[in-house]
């Protein structure tokens, strides 16, 4: 087991190194930011003199090692835009992406295996046709327009969510605000509904079909069929046999759908003007904001490889066949 | 049973609690502005945004300030004096000022302000560092008295009273405590607001502390970057004021009886600059933009009222030059579409079609996203211009990684799309974009003597009225030799929700002291 996390774990620096070295590249290679952060009336002298200011009139590798050097003592340098540490920056939009990304997790897992096992129940029938319709739509829409149709339907006509903005509940906890966290929980969870279903709707189709056939497959086995033959009750069968068997793959696939949910954010955050690290990076790319950017990629990043190491570990604990 | 059902109203309460605090309009004492920016730093000197700027201004006084007509009028100073030899401007300011922290403003926070934001070791680069101070040529901030501080000057130079303008004052004693880290979290107002809380990226809450200044007591700034939510926010009344109305949204917010669309004509120039740099002489289109004949005209051949009317959803009449109305020169009549005439004169200036149709062949660059319908009003550009023959290849670049350095080197063109920002109070302040040839915003590198020799004739000027009669002559010349296909100034649209009034300015400054609730 622990040569298996050592393993892990040196494959992940590499990795970070791979992505510091891919963002860095993809974004140089775009031009000179130099020209964001000065005047239009700026003369030729003023770009030089912020230019050597900025650093950005060292070769790219040295520009590179020196980020990466910097980067091993925690320095992941300045935001340009903000003119404070990028890292703090990146950071102080973290919780609220982490909120609405777990509250799309947990709607989209806790609907899509009571889904997905109705349907396999039911296969063939209306209701099984009714879910798979919806699930089928849920990964043909893309999540943007979803959001924006959400605004327009329940937002605007008929007045039950909010149209934007944010209350937050994770900062104020992490900053052993304990009291004002949960005051603030139930219109954090307002707030977050739309969002929520428009980031995690795609996910919830997923994993409502994944359900759907690992449960196809499982109630063919042989081992329910001698359950039912036990006279075991259907519920029983279904929930202790079938579904803790089909479950499997989908806890395979819960770290990479928290990836993936990362990933989905970024236009819904702009869309419901969500202040999390989706949009962050949105206005950061636009705006050349180099160390946010990066800063933003390995955090990320990170948060990845640790969650998929956290499945692969998961995994060996839930699946006795599964050994490191 | 009754238990249960109390605990079910219970439990209803608390889930319907939130949507009444969440969907309620915004109290009378407080007025809502969804801006589409977020808000970078809180410290004056660096700030560089307008929409950081318009919420910097409600917190910090300015010595003067500028009006929505143009003029100039005292804020904290009273009054002020130049110099004889027009290289420093003393101030005076009024008595009684207070900072926020309870200290009195005096002359030396003034001095300090601009002091600090010049400071090289604060290697600050906004607005007042990287603009006004590289303008003015500013040397140095003097406090000599308890009220009168002293701003010297590298020369003089007519636009220094509006720039000078546009510095924020703040509070010495306060500021020399801080951090740069914590000054731009932790503003000292100077001014009537004062910063109540600010959660990045979502909004900002100013709180009013001077009672005598402003309608509202609480002013809210939430952060809606996507276009459709601001109008649904605001259709939906949740906020009373939206910027940058998309003009395709402009009916829907109309029909919709909760709110209307205020259209501007803004300062921001929109034009075709053509570069006549060395750099493009010897491409057949850069060759022929040369020629002042073709310059001249290209201008009749882009029906400039029609893409006002068909792509920006707004009325507007061409520009007559560089300079914002109503300073420009009043004799000049903006160019018409004529296409007869724009084939007329390049047939003269030795442009015939050839059998193919084309009479030279040119690029056109622009920026893609920046302003106003952008991509579309190019398109249109370079389809009016190769309907005379002139054939144009429109090239679209990503605004910031490519176009801005071609921009700021002065290498885009032959031909380039681009917006600059002017203003109503001085002419002159539109015209340093041409002050010398090699001026960093002369992108056209247009050489005229006949308007760069005469920049000796506007500081020799003893009287407003003998400066007036040199602009009116260096328009009329930038009109004729036509550097610029003079386009429009931008339109600007603001949504304005039935529940206030407010009048917008065309300078893109979103003030609030005298916006109030509706019938009031």
């Amino acid at each position: 087991m622990w040569t298996f996390i050592v393993r892990r774990l040196i494959q992940s620096v590499i990795v970070i190194i791979g992505v510091t070295f891919i963002s860095f590249v993809a974004l140089q290679i775009g031009g000179d930011p130099t020209y964001l952060y000065v005047s239009e009336r700026a003369s030729t002298e003023e770009i030089e003199a912020a230019r050597r200011a900025l650093g950005f009139d060292r070769p790219l590798h040295i520009q590179y090692v020196t980020y990466i050097s910097n980067l091993l003592q925690g320095d992941f340098g300045n935001s340009l835009t903000f003119r404070r540490p990028a890292i703090d920056v990146v950071l102080q939009a973290l919780p609220a992406t982490i909120e609405l990304t777990l509250f799309a997790l947990i709607l989209a897992i806790s609907l899509a295996i009571p889904l997905g096992v109705f349907s396999a129940l039911y296969r063939g029938t209306p209701v099984d046709g009714s879910i798979m319709t919806v699930a089928m739509l849920g990964q043909s829409i893309p999540n943007f327009w979803l959001g924006i149709m959400m605004i327009m339907l329940f937002g605007l006509q008929l007045r039950l969510f909010p149209i934007s903005g944010h209350v937050p509940f994770l900062m104020p906890l992490l900053q052993g605000e304990i009291v004002r966290a949960f005051t603030q929980l139930p219109q954090a969870l307002y707030y977050m509904i739309m969002p929520g279903v428009a980031v995690g709707f795609y996910s919830l189709s997923r994993n409502a079909r994944l359900v759907r056939s690992s449960m196809l497959e499982v109630l063919g086995q042989d081992y329910v069929r001698t359950a039912r033959s036990k006279g075991i009750s259907e519920r029983a069968v279904v929930v202790r046999h079938a579904l803790r068997n089909a479950w499997l793959p989908v806890v395979t696939m819960i770290g990479l759908e928290f990836g993936f949910l990362l990933g989905g954010v970024v236009v819904v955050e702009m869309v419901f003007s969500w202040p999390g690290i989706g949009r962050l990076v949105f206005n950061a790319i636009s705006q050349r904001d180099i160390p946010v950017v990066q800063a933003s990629v390995i955090v990320l990043a990170l948060i990845f490889i640790t969650l998929n190491l956290l499945v692969d570990l998961i995994y060996a604990r839930i699946d006795p066949r599964v050994k490191y | 049973m009754a238990m249960k059902r109390h605990l079910l109203l219970a439990g209803a309460a608390v889930l319907l609690a939130p949507m009444a605090t969440a969907l309620a309009v915004p109290p009378e004492d407080t007025i809502v502005v969804g801006i589409s920016a977020d808000v970078n730093t809180f410290d004056p000197a660096p700030i560089s945004s307008r929409d950081n700027s318009n919420i910097a201004k409600h917190i910090f006084g300015t010595l003067y300030e500028i009006t929505p007509d143009g003029d100039i009028v005292p804020d904290l100073a009273e009054s002020y004096v130049v110099s004889e030899d027009g290289t420093s401007y003393t101030y005076t300011l009024r008595e009684g000022l207070t900072c926020e922290d309870g200290e009195a403003l005096t002359a030396e926070d003034a001095a300090y302000s601009f002091n600090r934001a010049a400071d090289p070791d604060n290697a600050f680069t906004g607005n007042t560092p990287g603009f006004v101070f590289s303008s003015i040529q500013f040397q140095g901030a003097e406090a000599v008295s308890d009220l009168e501080v002293r701003i010297d000057l590298g020369r003089p130079n007519p636009v220094s009273f509006g720039l000078i303008a546009e510095v924020f004052i703040h509070c010495k004693d306060s500021y020399e405590a801080m951090t740069l880290d914590e000054a731009a979290r932790n503003p000292v107002a100077s001014g009537p607001y004062r910063l109540v809380s600010w959660e990045p990226g979502s909004q900002v809450v100013l709180e009013r502390w001077k009672e005598d200044e402003g309608n509202f007591q609480n002013i809210i700034w939430r952060v809606i970057p996507e276009a459709s939510t601001r109008t649904a926010e605001l259709i939906a009344q949740n906020v009373d004021i939206i910027t940058n109305v998309s003009p395709d949204q402009i009916d829907a917010i109309n029909n919709s009886g909760s709110a209307k669309v205020a259209p501007v004509q803004g300062t921001r120039r929109i034009y075709v600059g053509f570069n006549m740099s060395d750099d493009f002489a010897d491409t057949e289109g850069g060759a022929a933009i040369q020629n002042a004949e073709v310059r001249r005209a290209l201008q009749y051949a882009v029906d400039v009222p029609s893409i006002c009317t068909q792509l920006l959803n707004f009325e507007c009449e061409r520009a007559t030059g560089l300079v914002n109305p109503p300073n420009g020169n009043p004799n000049l009549v903006p160019y018409p579409y004529d296409p007869e005439m724009a084939e007329q004169l390049l047939d003269e200036a030795g442009f015939p079609r050839a059998d193919n149709g084309v009479r030279f062949e040119i690029t056109l660059q622009a920026g893609r996203g920046r302003y106003l319908n952008d991509v579309n009003v190019v398109q249109a550009i370079g389809q009016f211009l190769s309907d005379v023959g002139v054939q144009t290849n429109v090239e679209l670049l990503d605004w910031a990684s490519t176009y801005v350095p071609l921009i700021s080197q002065r290498k885009a063109g032959p031909m380039f799309f681009l917006g600059s920002g002017g203003g109503t109070w001085s002419p002159l302040y539109d015209m340093t974009d041409l002050s010398v040839v090699g001026a960093g915003t002369n992108y056209t590198h247009w050489d005229n003597p006949d308007w760069f020799d005469r920049w000796t004739d506007i500081a020799a000027a003893e009287t407003e009225e003998e400066r007036r009669v040199v602009i009116n002559e260096m328009l009329e010349v930038f009109y004729e030799d036509s550097p610029w296909l003079l386009l429009y100034f931008q339109p600007d649209f603001y949504g304005v929700s039935s529940r206030v009034a407010f009048e917008p300015r065309r300078d893109e400054k979103v003030y609030l002291f005298d916006t109030k609730l509706a019938g009031n």
